[in-house]
């Protein structure tokens, strides 16, 4: 045994101290890692603050009051509060279709408090005017002074309009004291109100212009849009002789509970927990087991073409070598694993939501992430064992392959209806129930509890016996050199040895 | 003396090649064995199953007192005939994890590993990468690996292939060290001025089968070629002229002429051939009594010779051979 560990420890450093690995492995969920944490800070920087006026030239007279209106330092407060209620509302929803508790949920809103203050405090510094150009006015002129104003805007950014908040005001042209640089020009047609007969169906009412400044902060811009939008067709409307307030109640989307009908009664099911945590968990389990599967294939390969494998063979069987190498290996998948399924969990921590993964699924990959390594490893070491260098190796793992692939290719089908017969049947199918059975289990869906045991004993079965003829195979095939193998051979020597 | 290696009856195949049939092999404790045979004989087949890295079909076959070389690893040195070595691994680290495999703590490992890399000249490589080493620097590295653990039986399949004759030097010296330490040395190898010097027991194979198995003195003494070489000195009567009285010596049974003896050429030699129950120093003294002789020698047969007549190749054939494995080492 004390050989076996010291192989296990040699082919664990062997990958795990390597360069390659540590870039490999270490590095994205270090970097994911440090976005987590790092980007808030990097971001906590805030935007320039904008400073200047947006000139309106409304050729139909009947939306720049709405325009004027709509920047008011109280509606834009008011569009604010709302924004804020409905993100609060959303996840509130979200929290409480995932089943998460009471304290929790708190726990969450909490959270959510300090996110949205900070996004508060993070939103640009506006201090936007509305000034309303006389409809005659030409629009090359009005364009310059947007040229004019960018140059005036970086000094203004800079500068005078720093820190000063939320400060919107109107004016008419003239009107105001230095409204301060201008950002944009929205021009509005007439036709694009009130429309034109003559048009065809479907174009009647023409486009508006919308002309901003280089650099003007995107989200200014997209308040400006949806502003200057809602206005137009308020304008519409109230042309139309309709009722716009009331059109605007009428128009809201009604938000939909969704409640799953379970056999205990009635469960509010979050699709994140139905879909991306089952996926996520077998993903993780398939990378660590064929990263680890991988190796094992690859150091087997390079012994025995380089001819080492013999030297080895007289300090040790090949049986301790080959435990020794699946030992050694194996370690590096739980390492694998381990830091990833670390980091996705200190991720759930951070964000308050780690009863989305309850202990039990960790459990369940732990014990199926043994029994899919035990199987993909000792075939791996036997074909590793087999053949001369790696292209003769993928030949012989072709088919096994084609098979290892079917839950990643229907793991959607699975999970949609995790008891199908389907679902039952890929969990007693060896090799790759451990992925199927893993898949089922962190689902929303309860499976039938006895399905645990059974897969489990399937999976037992399948090892002892990969086991049994990777050994035999392992012991020929780590001397034999010349013309590759094919299945046949493989089974053949299972037979002779 | 009790046997470090007892064969019998072994037989072993390959699907439809017999590699070794109706095998028999005793080696004594602390005797240094020489095992030849032409390439494809069986040695390399028959040496892994020695270290149980294959197993007999048939057949009993101890080693070091065990039922199988599995039992006793850590008492075994063996060096293969196809070298290997971790490329990537540097050279101190590969000796000491062969060093932990062969039962050593990892502190005495490494005290060891950097004595013997002193001991052959190595001393430099302890933190180089073994590819940055040359293929002699490589082999003496594979040698300290099979020899680290002070084994008491040391297995050595091709030693001397792919050596320059610096080289060969120092691995004879080494052998011979390891001898005078008491160990039991098996050997397999083409090299038979190597075979010749250093051996005490030779054992030939072809095509799986023993061939010969007896002690250096008994090759000698069964193929002795009773034969005396003669090269008179320049100026002299022509060998021609001395040959036919030579003919007529009692127990020579024959006169070969070598080169350079037919008329008008220069002295060459010729060799005399003895009946099976001459005195050699008679006809010695008669042949020194005729001519002055340059070179009057009693001549012994080569193991290359034993091994060519025993074997049915040609020297051509041998060396081909030997020059195919040295290449097909060099590509491994």
């Amino acid at each position: 045994m004390r050989k076996v560990f010291i192989i296990a420890i040699k082919e664990f450093l062997a990958t795990a101290a390597t360069k390659g690995f540590i870039f490999g492995m270490l590095f994205p969920p270090i970097i994911l890692g440090a976005i987590i944490t790092i980007m808030p800070l990097l971001m906590n920087k805030k935007p320039p603050a904008v400073f200047g006026h947006v000139a309106v030239i409304d050729r139909s007279g009947a939306v720049a009051p709405r325009l004027v209106e709509a920047f008011a330092p109280e509606a834009v407060e008011n569009r604010r509060k709302e924004r804020t209620a409905k993100v609060r509302e959303a996840i509130d929803q979200g929290a409480k279709s995932a089943g998460l508790d009471a304290d929790t949920t708190k726990a969450l809103s909490g959270e959510l408090d300090k996110s949205l203050k900070a996004a508060e405090e993070l939103a640009p510094a506006t201090s936007l005017r509305v000034v309303v150009l006389p409809p005659e006015t030409d629009e090359e002129s009005a364009k310059d002074e947007i040229r004019k104003g960018g140059k005036r805007d970086t000094a203004a950014s800079n500068g005078t309009g720093a820190g000063t908040g939320t400060s919107t005001g109107t004016s008419t042209s003239g009107n105001a004291a230095d409204p301060g640089p201008r950002l944009a020009l929205i021009i509005i047609p007439d036709q694009t109100v009130r429309g034109s007969d003559s048009a065809p169906p479907g174009a009647r009412f023409g486009e508006y212009q919308l002309l901003t400044a280089p650099r003007l902060d995107i989200e200014v811009q997209s308040d400006l849009r949806s502003q200057a939008n809602r206005a137009i067709v308020d304008a519409r409307l109230a042309l139309a002789g309709q009722n716009v307030a009331q059109i605007r109640e009428l128009m809201q989307s009604p938000a939909a509970k969704e409640t799953t009908v379970t056999a205990d009664g009635t469960a509010s099911i979050n699709e994140v927990t139905k879909l991306i945590v089952p996926a996520a968990f077998m993903f993780l389990l398939w990378i660590s087991v064929f990263s680890s599967g991988q190796y094992l294939l690859m150091s087997t390969i390079e012994e025995k073409s380089s001819r080492v494998m013999e030297v080895i063979l007289s300090a040790v069987s090949p049986m301790q070598l080959m435990c020794g190498k699946i030992i050694g290996k194996g370690a590096v998948g739980v390492l694998i694993l381990a830091l990833y399924s670390g980091v996705g969990i200190t991720a759930l921590i951070f964000f308050a939501v780690a009863e989305l993964v309850p202990w039990q699924n960790l459990v369940y990959l732990g014990v199926y992430f043994a029994l899919a390594y035990a199987v993909i490893a000792c075939f791996m070491a036997a074909v590793g064992a087999a053949v001369n260098d790696i292209n003769e190796a993928q030949t012989l793992m072709g088919p096994i392959m084609l098979i290892l692939v079917i839950p990643m290719m229907l793991w959607l089908p699975i999970l949609r209806n995790p008891n199908s017969t389907f679902a039952e049947v890929c969990s007693f199918v060896p090799m790759i129930n451990p992925f199927v059975m893993v898949l089922r289990l962190c689902g929303s869906e309860p499976i039938p509890f006895w399905q645990v045991p059974a897969s489990i004993a399937v999976g037992m079965a399948t090892v002892l016996f990969m086991a049994w003829a990777s050994a035999k195979i392992f012991r020929i095939g780590v001397l034999m050199y010349g013309k590759p193998p094919n299945f046949a051979t493989l089974v053949r020597w299972v037979r002779m040895a | 003396m009790p046997d470090a290696i007892a064969i019998k009856g072994v037989r072993k195949t390959f699907g439809t090649k017999v590699a070794v049939e109706n095998l028999d092999l005793v080696v004594p404790e602390g005797s240094l064995c020489g095992f030849i045979g032409p390439n494809g004989a069986g040695k390399t087949t028959t040496i892994r199953l020695i270290m149980s890295i294959l197993f007999p079909d048939s057949g009993e076959l101890r080693v070091l007192g065990k039922a199988s070389a599995i039992e006793s690893k850590d008492r075994i040195g063996y060096l293969p005939e196809e070298r290997g070595i971790y490329k990537k691994m540097r050279v101190g680290e590969f000796l000491r994890y062969i060093a932990r495999l062969k039962g050593i703590d990892a502190a005495p490992a490494d005290a060891k590993v950097r004595q013997w890399l002193t001991r052959v000249g190595l001393e430099e490589t302890y933190r180089k990468k073994c590819e940055e080493l040359s293929k002699g620097m490589q082999q003496k590295v594979q040698f300290i690996s099979a020899v680290i653990h002070e084994p008491d039986l040391l297995i050595l399949d091709e030693v001397f292939t792919g050596l320059d004759p610096v080289n060969r030097r120092l691995m004879r010296e080494l052998i011979s060290e390891q001898r005078r330490a008491g160990r039991t040395i098996i050997f397999s190898t083409h090299a038979m001025r190597e075979a010749e010097e250093l051996c005490d027991h030779l054992f030939m194979i072809n095509n799986g089968i023993k061939v010969l198995d007896l002690p250096m003195s008994e090759v000698w003494k069964r193929y002795d070629p009773r034969t005396i070489t003669v090269e008179p000195i320049a100026g002299g009567p022509s060998l021609r002229e001395v040959s036919e009285a030579w003919g007529r010596i009692p127990n020579v049974l024959r006169v070969v002429m070598g080169p350079g003896a037919e008329p008008g050429a220069e002295p060459g030699t010729c060799d005399l051939l003895l009946r099976d129950d001459a005195d050699p120093a008679g006809v010695m003294r008669a042949v020194a009594a005729s001519i002055t002789p340059r070179r009057l020698e009693l001549r012994r047969a080569s193991l290359e010779d034993i091994f060519i007549s025993i074997v049915g190749i040609s020297a051509d054939e041998l060396e081909r051979q030997n020059s195919s494995q040295g290449q097909e080492v060099a590509r491994a």
